[in-house]
């Protein structure tokens, strides 16, 4: 009972500020609001048993890249810009395109999602079997993994950097 | 989930315990700041409101009630009026997965009457013992730049926007050595749990046979590096003064609460306080044997619980009285000192130290 208070209620939030994040005309409100969704998707963690998965969403999106964004946002201050008209062809192709893909994806889920209960048992999520997974049966993508990373910002260094003479690290 | 009334009285007392405790944190702390800093540049300080000027922060916290509140025309309204309460919340939740006092059994209280606890209780002085423990602090510590950084930007005055942008680039560089600085003690205890790191800290270290060293992550060679990073990017990720750049008042005026007055400006100084307070708090438990007594086995009754509480409260305020006393010591860095510090010192450092701390437990030495 309390459990499904607790879903409906982070729910309820997740979707209606990821409306905000989509609605709201200022972009650091919007930032906020996806702030606000992800911390309420990490409670659907909690309830799931899985605490590590929560608390990394937390640090990796709530925290670290939100604030990246947040950041940007900021730096470049953006304003309302008063964007150019649209032609009334592009507006009828837009909605018919959001329309068949709205109406694709109810189709979809409701012929082939499967509601069932909730896992009996608890999932294995502690973070000591995440890490012996990792390690282990896993520890190849997981080297993959942190080489394309460091591929990916060796690339934005290199790509950012070209026209600065001496590079240091930036406020 | 089922519901236990016993178990909801227990929580609700504990954290009634716990956040008493942090609120009144940020009124002692401004005295001990302005006598301490008085101490140290040899002056009076405010003497005059009560002994020893003890009253002083009541009549503090009046004068920030009683004055007005002005909104600066030009700022996001909607933003500006949240951006303090976003900057306390992680301040005051953190504090829930640190253990502050050794567990006891509860059984036999007569009150009103009534019996409770006939059946044996263990009563953990810790609001929330979750298997993540330390992760959630660092976790709300991520949150913790959005009070201030909102703030910064809200406020629309440039002054602010730089605090902003200056903090939040400063606690993101100090987090990742902070995280890597807490990963040695973690090693050492084996478990995410901040309640297992203070179990792993009771004992004795015994040295050439004779000399009996609690054995206090602090007193381990391998964590003594781990201990000085964690200590100083702690002091960055507090805003505090040799990393006070947020609002170094030099350049920036105030930094980003330059607009903000009245109880608006008060929420930040609180959960400037009670932030320094949980990274004290951490301090103690991951280096300073937490709630330990040094040379006495707390008996497991309320009277060993009564005193390991006592134990961890003044190591946090030696803790506190220490960074009262750098505040007052040493002077602010540049910034571009302070960046360069982060990502080249600290960092390395706390990586190099996990590898020694690892070796360590490889080898069988800690």
């Amino acid at each position: 009972m309390f459990e499904y208070v607790v879903f409906f209620f982070f729910a309820a939030v997740a979707v209606i500020f990821a409306l905000v994040v989509i609605l709201h005309r200022n972009p650091v409100v919007s930032a906020l609001s996806l702030v606000v969704s992800f911390f309420s998707l990490s409670v659907m963690y909690v309830l799931l048993d899985a605490p590590f998965l929560a608390v990394l969403q937390v640090i990796v999106y709530a925290g670290a890249i939100m604030v990246l964004f947040l950041f940007v946002i900021m730096l470049l201050n953006l304003q309302h810009m008063s964007e150019p008209a649209t032609r009334p062809i592009q507006q009828f192709l837009g909605y018919t395109t959001s329309a068949a893909f709205a109406i694709g994806l109810v189709y979809y889920v409701i012929k082939y999602a499967v509601f069932t209960a909730m896992p009996s048992g608890p999932f294995h999520t502690e973070s000591s079997a995440i890490g012996v997974a990792l390690f282990e049966s896993y520890v190849f993508p997981f080297e993959m993994v942190s080489i394309l990373l460091l591929a990916a910002i060796v690339g934005a260094l290199l790509l950012s950097g070209r026209t600065t003479v001496r590079s240091e690290v930036q406020p | 989930m089922p519901f236990d009334p016993t178990d909801i009285a227990l929580s609700v007392v504990k954290i009634a315990i716990v956040l008493l405790a942090l609120l009144n944190v940020t009124p002692i702390m401004v005295w001990v700041e302005r006598r301490g800093s008085a101490l140290i540049q040899d002056r009076p300080g405010p003497n005059r409101v009560g002994p020893f000027g003890l009253f002083q922060s009541f009549a503090d916290a009046l004068k920030f009630i009683l004055k007005e509140d002005i909104v600066p025309q030009t700022a996001n309204k909607l933003l500006y009026t949240i951006a303090p309460a976003i900057g306390l919340l992680p301040a005051l939740t953190t504090i829930a997965v640190v253990p502050w006092g050794r567990s006891f059994t509860l059984h036999d209280i007569h009150l009103f009457g009534r019996t409770f606890f006939v059946q044996p209780r263990l009563f953990e002085p810790i609001i929330a013992n979750v298997n993540v423990g330390v992760l959630v602090v660092f976790a709300l510590a991520s949150l913790s730049v959005y009070g201030v950084t909102v703030a910064g930007w809200s406020s629309n005055n440039k002054y602010s926007l730089f605090g902003g942008i200056r903090a939040s680039a400063q606690m993101i560089s100090y987090e990742l050595a902070l995280t890597l600085a807490a990963v040695s003690a973690l090693l050492a205890a084996g478990s995410l749990r901040l309640s297992d790191v203070v179990w792993r800290q009771t004992g004795y270290f015994v040295l050439f046979d004779t000399i009996k060293l609690p054995a206090w992550n602090c007193f381990s060679p391998a964590m003594w590096l781990s201990m000085i990073v964690f200590i100083v990017s702690g002091f960055a990720e507090t805003n505090r003064l040799p990393f006070d750049f947020a609002e170094a008042e030099a350049e920036l005026v105030a930094g980003y609460h330059t607009e903000y007055s009245s109880m608006k400006f008060a929420l930040f100084f609180m959960g400037e306080y009670m932030a320094m307070a949980t990274m004290s708090t951490l301090i103690t438990t991951l280096f300073l044997g937490g709630w330990d007594i040094p040379w006495y086995n707390e008996p497991a009754t309320f009277l060993g619980f009564l005193l390991s509480v006592i134990a961890f409260e003044v190591k946090v305020s030696i803790v506190l009285f220490i960074f009262v006393w750098v505040r007052w010591t040493i002077p602010r860095l540049k910034y571009d000192i302070l960046m360069r510090l982060g990502w080249k010192v600290f960092l390395p450092l706390a990586v190099v130290n996990i590898v020694l701390v690892a070796l360590f437990i490889l080898k069988g030495w800690i």
